[in-house]
Formats: structure tokens, sequence, C-alpha cells
């Protein structure tokens, strides 16, 4: 199999894929093995605490995936990696999704804390006549603030499939913005932590740029 | 493997594929990839899963698997080896009961209901199924109710009579769908070059056009497609260059 990059970079520490059980890790591992890098996937509390840098993804319900991570003390290791040490953090999804105060699928929960805000579903009201979920490629606009975005023309095309969204108001970091019937937070970056609610790992050659974004800043 | 008319042609393993036509190249100018077991008798999911997770290490879009799924273990065991959605034929037809089941498990969107049909001798159309072999009773828009159940996301609607053919799609195909479908519609059967891609997206009720005659992997007919496509206005997503990438990377690689 041919690969983008020979050799591999010269950044040090370990990255790390957290695997809580819910999330399509093969791909997210392939387009960072794409990018010549060697993640570990784990479930492993002390190893989460103990890495470098993290991926958070995730496919499916809220409320599931927080009990998931409670049940499997990653709650804690979370905390530890990204608010004790500082490590940097990017969540894809229902991974970004993970990142806010609280959610609302299948009843209210507490997110992680990274990021303020709701996740909730998008209403009748927003979508008039659009389906839920959201579900293909959609523009993303971002600025020159945005880390995430660096070398991304604005707007750009990424692949989103969801049916909850965060919304953009009074946040301390760099928002990505997109617009389904309503414009929601598509990306989002305040210091060590990112978040993107578009796949990167399935956006073609935007999504591979992103992704090494994160891996270079 | 490449089908004509349903005669399975071997054109060769893996390996065939990523060597003879450039598949890792390819993949950078489709929007999703979707991979069926068409194996005949006895299946094996195990090496099936492996071929998946080798196929889509390259492919960084969305991916579609089936073929033979038959519980909602073997789906799970799909979406662990690159799989997004799952692709159902026969159950949509004799198991409807695990079409609901999966659209529970693991959402409507993550199901993708594949339907073959052929003319029959009236001139009119059926519903085929369990590898061709089988013909369904009852006409298409009655059997395809479960369309407005909330279980499937897609429908890949794909023509027996030119599968492989490269003489086109058959669009008659469409008139075939209940009248108030609104599960949206990928196009399949008898692709042979960019136009007839073009002639699919044209009609208002196609929303993907899909091609799996492997000729249409060679050279870069399916890149001056898709630009063809762009610039006559059908509203594609657009990425850079893979050679822009590329360059990008290496640029970062030194500063690192």
């Amino acid at each position: 199999m041919e690969t983008a990059l020979h050799g591999s970079l010269s950044m040090s520490g370990q990255l790390l894929i957290v695997d809580y059980g819910m999330g399509n890790l093969w791909s997210v591992q392939s387009a960072l093995r794409y990018l010549g890098r060697d993640p570990v996937v784990s479930s492993d509390p002390a190893q989460v605490a103990a890495a470098d840098t993290l991926i958070l993804p995730g496919v499916g319900s809220f409320h599931k995936a927080m009990d998931a991570l409670h049940a499997q003390e990653l709650t804690e290791a979370l905390a530890e990696a990204v608010l004790g040490r500082r490590r940097k953090i990017l969540g894809i999804c229902l991974g970004m999704q993970l990142l806010a105060e609280k959610g609302t699928e299948d009843g209210e929960c507490q997110g992680l804390g990274l990021i303020p805000g709701s996740v909730d579903r998008f209403t009748r009201e927003e979508l008039g006549l659009l389906k839920v979920p959201h579900i293909g490629f959609n523009h993303v606009s971002a600025t020159q603030q945005n880390r995430l975005f660096k070398g991304i023309a604005s707007p750009a095309d990424f692949y989103f499939v969801h049916s909850y969204r965060l919304l953009a108001a009074d946040l301390p970091g760099e928002p990505g913005l997109c617009r389904y019937g309503v414009e929601f937070l598509a990306a989002y970056e305040h210091e060590n932590i990112f978040a993107t609610q578009f796949h990167p790992e399935k956006s073609q050659t935007n999504g591979l740029k992103l992704l090494n974004n994160f891996l270079a800043c | 493997m490449l089908s004509r008319n349903f005669r399975l042609q071997r054109v060769g393993n893996l390996e065939w594929l990523q060597r003879n036509y450039n598949f890792a190249h390819i993949a950078f100018f489709i929007d999703e990839l979707t991979v069926l077991d068409v194996t005949r008798g006895e299946r094996n999911p195990d090496a099936f899963c492996d071929a998946l997770k080798a196929l889509t290490a390259g492919c960084f879009v969305p991916i579609s698997a089936g073929g033979g799924v038959r519980s909602v273990a073997q789906a799970s065991q799909l979406l662990r080896s690159g799989a997004d959605k799952i692709v159902v034929n026969s159950p949509l037809f004799d198991r409807p009961g695990l079409v609901r089941e999966l659209a529970q498990e693991f959402g409507q969107q993550c199901v993708v209901g594949s339907v073959d049909m052929k003319r029959d001798r009236a001139g009119g159309y059926r519903i085929i199924t369990e590898s061709g072999t089988r013909l369904v009773e009852q006409e298409p828009a009655g059997a395809l109710y479960w369309l407005n159940e909330q279980w499937v996301g897609e429908l890949y609607l794909n023509s027996i009579d030119r599968d492989g053919t490269g003489q086109g799609y058959d669009l008659a195909l469409l008139d075939q769908l209940p009248a108030d479908c609104s599960v949206p519609v990928i196009m399949a059967g008898g692709v042979g070059n960019g136009a007839h891609l073009a002639v699919g997206f044209a009609d208002s009720r196609v929303d993907a056009v899909a091609t799996a005659h492997l000729f249409n992997f060679v050279g870069d007919g399916l890149q001056r497609a898709r630009e063809a496509l762009v610039n006559q206005g059908a509203r594609l997503a657009v990425w850079p260059a893979l050679s822009e990438l590329a360059v990008a990377l290496n640029e970062s690689m030194a500063t690192a």
C-alpha cells in the first residue's frame, strides 16, 4: 500500500485514539497512518491519561457514549490528560459533541465540559423541509486564526453525518461554521481543545490536510 | 469482481486490483465507495472483512459494505472493518425484520437498500434477488413498500440488464419506484463512460451516480468525468488534488 509520506515525522510522544466501543476506529487509524504516524488504539485509562496527543472519535448516541466513558473510567483519564497535563485533543463527530457541557440525546446528561454549550437536535424550525440526519459533503468556513484550517480553502467541503449540533454562540475559541438550515458549529479550537463535527477521515484531501494540521500544531 | 449480466468474471485479487487499476489513485476522485461480497455459495465473512480493511486503508470517503449480511453481528463486524454503512439486498424482500433491526441498532442512515431489477418478457420490470436466482413475485412498486418505513437511508438501484455492458443506465428503473419515495437514489448498472454519469445526474430523480465497471477505474476517465460534471454545474464536493496534499505534507515534514 502506498502512503503519501515516507519516513516518520520527528514529533515525539504517543498519539492515542480513544476506544470506548463506539466509533469507526479503523478509518481514523488509516488516515493517521497515511500521514506517517503510528497511532495507538486504547481503552486503558492509564494509557489515555499518559498520552501525548488524543483523538476522540465517535458514532452513535451521546448518552450511550457518556455512559461508556464513565463505565470504562475514561472521563477521569481524559480530564487528567487534557486539563491536568494540557495535552491536545481532537474530538471527531460524536467525539466533538462529547467535549461539550451537556447533550440532550436520549435524555439530558453531562458531557466532558471542554466546550461551552449544549448538543441538541436540529429543530423543525431550523430545518424547514431539510431532513435529519445532515448527511453528505457541505461547505465549512473558517478564518486565518483557525490552526486546523491552515492552508485549506474557506469554504471547503467536508463530510457530515449527524442529527445533533452545537451552536456557535459566545465561544472563547475559534469556530468553523457550516449551514444546514441553521448556522452550526462545524469545528472548534481553543488552546489544546480541537473538534470537528464532520469526519476529516472521510473528507478526502481536505480532511487529511486538517488532520495533519492538528498533528503539527 | 466484475459482473456482466450477473455472470461473474473473476478479475483478480486485491493486489491485482491495486496494481492494474491504480485504485489508490482513483480513490481520490469518488465521493463514496461500495464494496460487496458477491461470492456464490459459502461466504467467508472474516476474509471479506480483512480484504475490506486492506482496500479501505487508503480510501478517505464514506464506505458502504455488504453482500450476504444476515445478522446484526455480521453488520457490526463490517462496521469495525472500515464500513460506515451496511448494504442489504435479499433481506429487504425475504427478511425485512432484519433490515428494521439494523436501522434500530445503527441508525437509518447506516443502512443502504440494494435492489436489482431486470426487464421481463412482457416488457415490464421485476426485482431479482439471491445473486440473480430468485424473481420477486410482487410488482416493484409494491415490493418496495419499505422505502417509506424509515429502515433504509439510501437506495442503490441497479439494472441487471445493463450491468457490465457499458451501454448506459436504464433510467426506466426509476419509473418503478413508489411515487412518494423520499429516499435518496444511487443509480447503478451500465456506465461505460463519463457521459453516462452526466445523463444519470441530469435526471432529477437521481441523487448519486455509481459505476462498478472496472474499466472506469483505468486512466483518468473518472477524474475527467468528475471535472466535467462540476464544470456543467453539478453540485459535487470539491477537494484539492492529491499532489497538492503531498506538497503540503512534505512542507510540514521539513519544518517538524
